[in-house]
């Protein structure tokens, strides 16, 4: 079976090797991105649009009278989602961790299910041009072959891709479905038909579908949503891209490479107190307001940084009037580490120091800074009591929200603001013209609700 | 609620819970939850006191003390009660009597309430969950008794 | 939910049942929740006031109840009668008082009202949508899941 499997190999590899001629005088067009990952040994992939996240965890829930396979469930978040060990599924030895070990999942969702799958390891994204996938081969008796896609080869690794479609529903005569085949209940629907088997030749075509799977990456390795909320600054920064990378290797690999695609992305000054140059700009972007009281919703707050800096500008811009600011974010390490900050003084713009006191272990913002913020561990998608807002600040958290959720957010931001109230969203990011004018020039995103 | 086994000691003591004359002290509990003033009867009479009374709220623990008067040495009031809660029922028994021993037994431990229960007239403030070495120790003292060697 | 409540509820769960159950504690990771209905089949409801609206909810199951109550009496109950429902919201109202001394230690004001047990037989389903945190409590006798849903006074 081994010289077998080794010939095959070989085949797979000669045939490559012919492709990378034909290559070199085309651009590869990728058109399959798979998530791939280890199972005793050998390497395997999943689609990735099949793939929802990554995660590690140990404790699965004991699922009594269930098959071998399902490890239990396990609590993602509140979802409550069955664990399948792919190993004892595919009959293959699997490694015994202890009871508190932590397993490697991979989060895949088909329809409106989601399952949390146990591997050995998870390796990275492959993309790859879907002409190149070799039909399975019985000598793979380790698994299936029913539930197997295909197998291809990638810079020297044979890759066995599973079609997760099969494992999970268990149809018969499914045909193993190519991304041009997904339906569209996803938000990139109409740009995925521009994969229908056509000759790779033009090279905008290609450059979509190039730009199509960094978007999918983007949103699989950071959550990050490209939308007409952020259009714009996602096509201005693929061109750039392209340059930087000379037109090869454009994708993703992994999350090194999505931090660095999404590098000129932020806000200025994201996760620091505002410098002064920013701080004078938005100060400059505000309009008068006449409530006795200026209450603020500023979702996504992180540590707290930018909580602060708008505390100290409303302050300045309003001094008659009382500051209310309630900060959230649903990472609860970040934000509760924020109402005690402290600082060394030359870290702090000059700008603050009138608002800072000293104390035992640093520099800290003075009582009536710290009164006129409350900090709490919210998930800006629940229900909350916040209505009647003056102003909204949400830098750059709508673009990684799902694309739906966006559309919802944005809605709930004009129940909740008073007329002709204030949102600040990030730099790169847009919202209607048609229910929002916009009030503040570059960099500063300022935007008033139309009444 | 463990109770800790007490081993014989060389020093052969009497039960804290009997008078010098030999009868038992009588102790009026009052606390909403049946499950409290089983625990305390429970570590109570291992120690040879009396549970002459329980009362479900103060209006009911002030009742029973003015009906038992003066054969009640010692009450142990919960806070957070139906009707009326135990701050105000030691009130009534102190003003009904100056001489009261009311120790206060409650899951809450605010300064401000142990401060309003002092300046009231309690005699102690023993926080839950209860721990019987402790309980029967603040008992004893508050009863004038030494604690034990 | 305040960022500074958070600590005090979960430590006093964590002490409180380590003390009363005698035994090693295991705490979850905390997460938000929508809804707050209780799921596992016994809840124990503790009002708040004061600074804040709103309850506190311990969530487990009968079996957990009464194993819960069994260990507190030092003796094992067979089924949950007045005995056994007493002590769960006694359980129930130390954990929440311990929390609002920390609390008040902290310069917040909050009261807790009297506790009440709700079982499978009548629980209220309630609509009223409010955004919970949940601190999951592993113990021996099985899990108790403690929601907070409390927001402050406008």
């Amino acid at each position: 079976m081994q010289t077998n499997e080794q010939k095959l190999q070989q085949d797979v590899t000669a045939e490559n090797g012919r492709q990378e001629l034909v290559r070199t005088e085309k651009a590869i067009t990728v058109d399959f991105k798979m998530v791939t990952f280890s199972l005793a040994g050998k390497d395997y992939g999943v689609d990735i649009m099949n793939v929802k996240e990554i995660a590690k965890a140990s404790k699965f829930t004991y699922v009594p009278n269930a098959a071998p396979f399902l490890r239990g469930v396990y609590n993602l978040r509140g979802e409550i989602i069955p664990v399948i060990d792919f190993r004892i599924f595919f009959h293959l030895p699997a490694e015994r961790k202890s009871e508190d070990a932590q397993e490697n999942l991979l989060i895949v969702r088909l329809e409106d299910h989601v399952y949390g799958v146990i591997v050995d390891s998870i390796d990275k994204v492959v993309g790859i041009q879907s002409s190149t996938i070799q039909p399975p081969h019985p000598i793979f008796g380790d698994i299936n072959i029913k539930y197997i896609h295909g197998v291809v080869e990638n810079q020297g690794r044979l890759y066995i891709i599973l079609d997760v479609n099969r494992i999970f529903e268990q149809k018969e005569e499914e045909k193993p479905r190519l991304i041009s085949e997904t339906p569209s209940g996803n938000f990139f629907a109409a740009q995925t038909a521009i994969l229908e088997k056509e000759q790779p030749g033009s090279s905008a075509k290609a450059s979509a579908s190039e730009l199509e799977f960094i978007k999918e990456t983007l949103f699989a390795l950071k959550h990050f949503a490209a939308s007409p909320l952020n259009e714009g600054w996602v096509e201005t920064r693929f061109g750039e891209w392209k340059k930087l990378r000379n037109n090869k290797e454009l994708q993703l690999k992994n999350v090194e490479d999505a931090d660095e695609f999404l590098g000129n992305f932020y806000s200025p000054c994201n996760g620091r107190l505002w410098d002064e140059d920013y701080a004078e700009k938005v100060l400059a972007a505000l309009p008068d307001l006449t409530s006795k009281t200026i209450t603020v919703w500023n979702p996504g707050c992180g540590k707290g940084y930018e909580s602060y800096s708008l505390a100290c500008i409303l302050k300045k811009r309003y001094k008659d009037a009382r500051i209310k600011i309630w900060a959230s974010d649903n990472d609860l390490l970040a934000v509760s580490s924020a109402p005690n900050m402290v600082f060394d003084l030359e870290s702090v713009p000059t700008i603050y120091h009138e608002y800072l006191v000293k104390g035992r272990y640093g520099y800290s913002f003075n009582p009536e800074i710290k009164d006129a913020i409350l900090f709490e561990y919210h998930d800006m998608k629940n229900v909350n009591p916040f209505t009647d807002l003056d102003m909204i600040m949400a830098r750059d958290v709508l673009s990684f929200l799902d694309p739906n959720e966006q559309i919802k957010v944005l809605n709930d931001f004009a129940e909740k603001l008073k007329a002709r109230g204030l949102l600040l969203v990030g730099q790169h990011e847009v919202v209607p013209e048609d229910e929002w004018t916009r009030l503040g020039t570059e960099p500063v995103s300022l935007y008033m609700l139309n009444s | 609620m463990k109770t800790k086994q007490d081993f014989p000691s060389i020093n052969e003591r009497e039960p804290d819970g009997l008078k010098p004359d030999g009868t038992p002290f009588r102790v009026l509990v009052v606390d909403d939850s049946m499950f409290v003033a089983k625990q305390i009867s429970q570590i109570l009479t291992s120690e040879g006191y009396e549970v002459a009374a329980t009362a479900g709220d103060g209006e009911e623990g002030v009742e029973k003390y003015k009906e038992l008067f003066p054969n009640i040495d010692l009450v142990t009031m919960d806070i957070t009660m139906p009707k009326m809660d135990g701050i105000t029922a030691l009130e009534h028994i102190m003003n009904f009597d100056k001489n009261a021993k009311v120790v206060m037994i409650s899951a809450l431990g605010k300064q401000d309430l142990v401060k309003k229960s002092l300046l009231l007239g309690a005699k102690n403030y023993i926080v839950k969950p209860l721990d019987r070495k402790k309980v029967l120790e603040r008992i004893a003292q508050v009863l004038g008794k030494t604690s034990t060697a | 939910m305040r960022v500074e409540y958070i600590n005090p509820f979960v430590e006093s769960a964590f002490n409180v049942l380590k003390e009363v159950l005698n035994t090693d504690i295991k705490r979850g990771e905390l997460y938000l929740k929508s809804t707050t209905m209780p799921v596992l089949g016994v809840a124990a409801l503790v009002g708040l006031a004061g600074d804040v609206e709103g309850r506190v909810m311990f969530d487990m199951s009968k079996q957990t109840a009464l194993a819960v109550a069994s260990t507190m009496n030092g003796e094992q109950l067979t089924s949950l009668d007045e005995l056994a429902k007493a002590t769960i919201t006694e359980l129930a109202n130390m954990i929440t008082a311990q929390a609002v001394t920390k609390l008040h230690e902290l310069g917040f004001r909050f009261d807790l009202t009297p506790p009440a047990l709700f079982t499978g037989d009548n629980m209220e389903v309630s609509d009223h949508e409010v955004e919970a945190l949940i601190v999951p409590m592993e113990t021996p006798q099985g899990k108790i899941e403690i929601n907070v849903a409390i927001r402050e006074r406008a």
